[in-house]
């Protein structure tokens, strides 16, 4: 750690875990669910168990791009943080307000929460993802554009570098996209087709931006690599991602009600999606095989490869999948989107935090890399993760296929339910790939409890 | 084979790639504008379709079921319940829940007023008569 | 590819070997824009396949000797652009520029034209959703002249910047650069033009 005010990357950091750990016990609710129904119900019925499952996850991975950058700003702005303070208030407010919207979910009855929190003022709760209360969506919004304020002004007065340019741009049009959360018409049509302005243009869009713009950062780092050699591949990889990726957002528009054209666009440009993703992939491996010195971190070294490959396949090859019209006209809304969400937010977006909490916590913690013990067993978190995620995406996969033929293709279409009955055995099997993800995932949580002899920290 | 790679042209056309395709992007969100009136259904926009769409969001039935294919995929699609169904079954389905039948799903008792349950249907009639491009394939959604 | 970015970093080469005119960075992004043309020209015949005679008739609408003067421009567009780059790569600053306001003219006369074409077919009730062929005809003209735009905007930067001198022998990468992307839009165009207006 270069900078004193890096220090307040920490919380941050330990917080994205922690609420990883909660997203994953709410999964294995929801797995549990899908083959025995009454599993906690009425108590935690499956819509609220998802919604604490997937609003989870987009809070840590926030907590997550939030910790990486008041980590990655000062070092590459070489100067130290505009508000290290700021950056704490904004730690607690976020974290009150993630825990408070949290326990709504679960203890207060979500019709009582809507008006409780003045969704009859401004109605936007209720769709998919966007499910916070009014208070919260606020909130996110505030402490957004306070961490933007922290970090710009940080970037005034430093060393502007690609790096932290790219990654400033993508948490700029996090927040700006992020608006469209608070537009809900009447119209159903345009509802649906401004909310993808939220979710499709963070996903495939500016998030890829900050994705990048980590896995640049630490492979800059953990390979010693040129500088300018790295950060102009960097800006070709997400050219391509958003030649690609903004057109691309016609994939959704297929079968909601917008005008046919899309599935022309869509399927086009969404079919070149995957070359982004097949660059990254490369260009990871590319760089730590010319790297010019062996970082003491190999389990830093092993998440960022794991993401360049796990993003391809997640959001790459299971996206193509299914991306193309004609193909897209069977499998929409079933297993098939449920795999491809899975792995994609895995490969991406969970494992390029992982990869920036496994190089900097270390770091924060006053070394240049654990102790050999330590990171043999975040290596086995690995692939306890990563390969669960595989049989996870592979059984889901599996189940949309059934379900395809058995409910859209066949000339005698079962009923859903009935169908749902019919793949339970790749049901089971998800859950039990569900359970060693979760074995991996405390494995990496003990992995900051072992001791053992550190490695010094680098000059 | 030699040449130059330079960051500040790597930079300019990152830059210029993304407005040039995010302006594409937006002439399409405008002609799609023009065209919407002619399949979103918007005619029917009634107050009960508009208060059973805020019964729909407000009891987060996006949690379980699929519309237009979009939410969760727990439980059937509902964007064309309404002709698979018609509505008073709609209505009594609802009334009935949970139907407490051990190791199967659940759905929850929202207790809705008659009226409310009016209210969701002509949502749901609404969201069924959306110019989909003929999907899904088959009445069962 | 590495291979290249390596290479950036040492002194230039011989004249005598192979170089590729332009950055880098600029053909892998005329790869990808091509490769969207391309896609979207084999979904074109994939389509009229299905439906050839909608797409006879409807093709037969278009203003074909329009389309032809549209070629004879941006083609004269891209021979004054190697002009430009042949004068600045002989100190020729000043007529460097001017073939540059040349290629803008031309391109602004295919704007011109593109525009008075689309009006008539917006009179007529062409748009995205009126027809298959339709959909194909606005989708790869518009986008094909959106970058025209875009090119020229680009030329509009070597014209400024040959004016203030910027290229000449040993620092070509700026105008080589963008006059390759002013190529790609015209070669685009030379595939569009017989495909969409001519071919039956």
């Amino acid at each position: 750690m270069q900078y004193k005010s890096q220090a307040v990357a920490m919380p941050y950091f330990i917080a994205a875990i922690g609420l990883f750990v909660g997203q994953i016990i709410f999964g294995l609710i929801m797995g549990l669910q899908y083959v025995v129904g009454d599993f906690l119900f009425p108590e935690i019925p499956f819509n609220v168990a998802r919604m604490v499952h997937t609003n989870l996850l987009i809070v840590w991975l926030l907590f997550g791009f939030m910790g990486a950058a008041y980590y990655l700003v000062p070092e590459e702005t070489e100067t130290e943080l505009y508000s290290p303070k700021l950056a704490l208030i904004l730690f607690w407010v976020f974290l009150v307000a993630g825990a408070l919207t949290v326990l709504g979910y679960l203890f207060v009855p979500y019709a009582t929460l809507a008006q409780a929190t003045g969704n009859d003022l401004l109605a936007t709760m209720g769709r998919e993802f966007l499910e916070q209360p009014l208070p919260t969506k606020l909130g996110i919004v505030v402490v957004a554009l306070a961490f933007l304020f922290n970090i710009s002004m940080t970037m005034l007065k430093g060393r502007k570098t690609a790096i932290s340019m790219v990654l400033l741009l993508g948490l700029w049009g996090l927040a700006i996209f992020f608006l469209f959360s608070f537009y809900n018409p009447h119209n159903l049509v345009k509802d649906k087709f401004y909310w993808w302005f939220v979710v499709h243009l963070w996903v495939e869009g500016v998030w890829e931006l900050i994705l990048a713009a980590l896995l640049a950062f630490v492979l800059i780092k953990v390979t010693g690599v040129d500088r300018e050699v790295i950060e102009k591949w960097l800006y070709v990889i997400i050219t391509l991602a958003l030649v690609t990726g903004i057109i691309g957002t016609g994939h959704h528009y297929y079968w909601i009600g917008a005008p046919e054209y899309w599935q022309w666009w869509g399927s086009i440009f969404s079919a070149l999606e995957p070359i982004p993703f097949f660059a990254m992939t490369v260009f990871a491996f590319n760089m730590v095989n010319r790297r010019r010195r062996e970082h003491p971190n190999k389990a830093a070294v092993l998440w960022a490869l794991g993401t360049g490959v796990m993003a391809f396949l997640g959001a790459g090859v299971w996206g193509f999948l299914h991306t193309l019209a004609p193909v897209n006209f069977y499998t929409h809304g079933t297993q098939i989107t449920a795999a491809h969400g899975h792995m994609a937010f895995y490969g991406a977006y969970v494992m390029v935090v992982i990869t920036i909490i496994s190089y900097a916590m270390p770091l924060l913690r006053g070394r240049a890399a654990n102790s050999e013990k330590a990171q043999v067993l975040e290596m086995w978190s690995f692939w306890l993760m990563t390969i669960a995620m595989v049989f996870i995406t592979l059984f889901l996969t599996a189940a949309g296929i059934l379900q395809v033929w058995l409910q859209r293709v066949s000339d005698t279409p079962m009923s859903f339910m009935t169908a749902q009955d019919q793949v339970a055995l790749f049901y089971w099997m998800r859950e039990w790939a569900g359970v060693v993800f979760f074995i991996g995932l405390l494995t990496y949580l003990a992995s900051f409890f072992v001791k053992g002899e550190a490695k010094a920290v680098a000059s | 084979m030699s040449g130059i790679f330079s960051k500040a042209m790597a930079r300019n056309i990152f830059y210029g790639g993304t407005v040039f395709f995010f302006l594409l992007f937006l002439a399409l969100v405008y002609d799609t504008e023009r065209e919407l009136p002619t399949r979103d259904n918007r005619q029917n926009l009634s107050a009960e379709v508009i208060a059973g769409k805020k019964i729909w969001e407000t009891r987060n039935c996006i949690g379980c079921h699929s519309l237009l294919g979009e939410g969760a995929y727990f439980a059937p699609e509902l964007g064309n319940v309404y002709p698979r169904r018609g509505p008073e079954f709609i209505k009594a389905w609802m009334q009935s829940q949970p139907t407490g039948a051990p190791g199967r799903r659940q759905m929850p008792n929202f207790h809705l007023s008659d009226e409310e349950l009016d209210n969701l249907v002509a949502f749901l009639k609404y969201s069924s008569e959306i110019n989909t491009a003929n999907w899904p394939p088959n009445i069962e959604g | 590819m590495n291979t290249a970015s390596a290479t950036a970093l040492t002194p230039a080469p011989p004249a005598a070997q192979y170089r590729l005119a332009g950055d880098l960075a600029i053909w892998i992004f005329i790869l990808a824009e091509l490769l969207a043309f391309g896609v979207f020209f084999s979904a074109y015949a994939f389509t009229r396949a299905h439906h050839v005679e909608l797409f006879d008739a409807e093709q037969r609408a278009l203003h074909r000797d329009v389309g032809a003067l549209n070629t004879a421009l941006l083609l004269t567009a891209s021979y004054f652009v190697v002009r430009a780059v042949q004068a600045a790569e002989r100190f020729a600053a000043r007529a460097s520029s001017h073939w540059l306001l040349g290629a803008m003219v031309c391109g602004a006369g295919f704007i011109v034209l593109k525009l008075f074409e689309y009006g008539a077919a917006f009179d007529q009730g062409v748009s995205l959703s009126s027809s298959p062929f339709h959909m194909f005809y606005l989708s790869l003209t518009f986008f094909h002249f959106m970058h025209v735009i875009l090119g020229m905007v680009i030329l509009a930067a070597l014209w400024f910047g040959a004016r203030a001198g910027r290229y000449q022998p040993g620092d070509m990468n700026g105008m080589e650069t963008g006059a390759a992307y002013w190529h790609m839009v015209d070669l685009v165009w030379l595939i569009l033009f017989p495909l969409v207006y001519v071919i039956h």
